[in-house]
């Protein structure tokens, strides 16, 4: 995790310059105004040329019912999320006692569903629960079509994170542990997994932003999270690009916060660690 | 299909009738893949040049750019990219559509992978190359870049699988050659193999990701710095 300051590299790059270099870089503030502010001229006028400012395109907005639906989208995409990481925080954690483990099957095992779950795209995995199932004759809810594959990739991610928070456990803990006549359970539970986890807790709360993205997904499958809905309102209103803006500024909202959230997590414990 | 076959037997049916269409569906989604990933880190370089300038609004311009397309999902980005765009005149063919967005999002990663290459290189080093006389141009060219792009191997070989796994977001829109999980979706509503298609697809997947990974380690080891 990175602070948000100018890092001792990056202030070394620019420290205070004389006349010329100060000019130099007037010059080039100015220049670099101009260019941002002509950008965003050029897109503003494009949205303006091509009528998108028309209030028959924003009207919905001042609908409640319209933020209402929305808001019910945002509730399931956080119900999706939640219970992906639920799941994929339990799930991990076995994946990584198998993956540590001293039986070597179950090493191998793990090490193959891990390596397996990770390489494949989470869609195809949506496609495999929204089809396959049926084929069968099983009906599943459209959530479990969402969280299964999304729970399932956060898991072998999280495996992995949770194991390179028990290997920066410090190895004399261990063996202070063992020392004390404690049993390798007893051991993981008071003395390696607390301080795993408080050396984790950041890169877990990360990933969730991986998780939120993943929801999306629910579009495949109907599930009603945010992006689904979206895709219902378009139908029954006259307006698209800003209702998919809309929406894309709320994930970008949720995610940022979550990865806003993560840093200062970081930054409060103090541990720079990076997976 | 009958689903009374064996999973064997099913397999073999598979690749019989499907095996070339794996194959070509494979090569179009390494070349999204290979092509998002050029591109994102083409971009990632020029943006990460900026992000160090001098200019503190082109470095806020940067930082913004950097959280919006970090924190965006990639199926969002793509469905503004084919359904909104063409609202204001800008239409773009599928396949490319989805390669501008996996460039936006691969740039966005990458350009936050450079940057902590840089934080990773030693504040005297750039004093030094000042106090030689060094343009800030030729710091970053030449002292900067070549050991931050060092640095980074690994999160880079990452970004790549994960922008090739990404290639498979392509399944939502009706690509003109269908990239591998859009394929396993027309198969299974032409005739329901179920399991074996599905596996079949996963393993392309998560052996291009070990081949890639595997050589990422190789190039580790290679260009590794002593600090």
């Amino acid at each position: 995790m990175k602070s948000r300051s100018l890092s001792p590299t990056e202030a070394a790059l620019f420290e205070a310059g004389g006349p010329r270099t100060k000019r130099r870089i007037a010059v080039g503030t100015a220049v670099a105004v101009a260019a941002l502010a002509a950008l965003l001229a050029w897109v503003v006028y494009r949205l303006y040329i091509n009528g998108q400012f028309a209030p028959m395109y924003w009207s919905l907005f001042g609908d409640p019912k319209v933020w209402g639906f929305l808001g019910m989208g945002l509730v399931g995409t956080l119900r999706a999320a939640f219970g992906a990481g639920a799941i994929g925080l339990v799930c991990g954690l076995v994946l990584m006692f198998g993956r540590m483990s001293g039986i070597a099957p179950i090493r191998w095992l793990s090490i193959a569903v891990i390596e397996f779950v990770r390489g494949t795209p989470t869609l195809l995995f949506i496609y495999f629960f929204f089809l396959v199932p049926a084929q069968f004759g099983i009906h599943m809810s459209t959530y479990w079509m969402v969280v299964i594959p999304v729970a399932s990739y956060a898991s072998a991610v999280l495996a992995e994170v949770f194991r390179s928070g028990v290997e920066a456990v410090p190895i004399g803990q261990k063996e202070a542990a063992l020392s004390l006549g404690l049993t390798r359970w007893q051991m993981y539970q008071s003395v390696v997994l607390p301080q795993m986890f408080r050396i984790v807790v950041p890169t877990m709360v990360a990933q969730l932003v991986v998780v939120v993205k993943d929801t999306t997904f629910g579009y495949v499958v109907t599930y009603p999270e945010m992006m689904q809905n979206t895709k219902v309102l378009i139908a029954n209103y006259n307006s698209l690009l800003p209702v998919y803006l809309v929406t894309s500024i709320i994930y970008v909202l949720i995610n940022y916060a979550i990865s806003w959230f993560a840093r200062w997590l970081s930054d409060r414990i103090g541990l720079d660690f990076e997976v | 299909m009958a689903t009374h076959q064996s999973l064997w037997g099913s397999l073999v049916y598979l690749l019989a009738h499907y095996g070339w269409q794996y194959v070509s569906s494979y090569g179009v989604a390494l070349r999204i893949g290979v092509l998002s990933f050029l591109g994102g880190v083409a971009l990632a370089f020029v943006l990460t040049m900026l992000r160090v300038s001098p200019i503190p609004p082109l470095r806020a311009a940067i930082s913004f750019y950097v959280e919006v397309f970090r924190n965006i999902p990639v199926l969002a980005l793509l469905i503004f990219i084919v359904f909104a765009l063409p609202e204001v005149g800008l239409v773009i063919d599928y396949e490319p559509s989805v390669i501008v967005t996996l460039i936006l999002v691969a740039s966005a990663f990458g350009c936050d992978a450079l940057r902590s290459g840089i934080n990773a290189i030693d504040p005297g080093q750039v004093e030094a190359a000042r106090s030689l006389g060094l343009t800030f141009f030729d710091i970053v060219t030449s002292i900067i870049m070549p050991q931050a792009l060092r640095t980074v191997v690994q999160p880079m070989v990452t970004l790549f699988i994960s922008v090739i796994v990404s290639s498979s977001t392509g399944a939502m829109v009706p690509l003109a050659h269908t990239e591998l999980t859009g394929l396993v979706n027309q198969i299974n509503t032409k005739d329901a193999l179920g399991i074996p298609t599905f596996f079949v697809a996963a393993m392309f997947y998560v052996c291009t990701g070990l081949v890639i990974a595997a050589f990422g380690r190789f190039l580790e080891k290679k260009v590794a710095l002593c600090r």
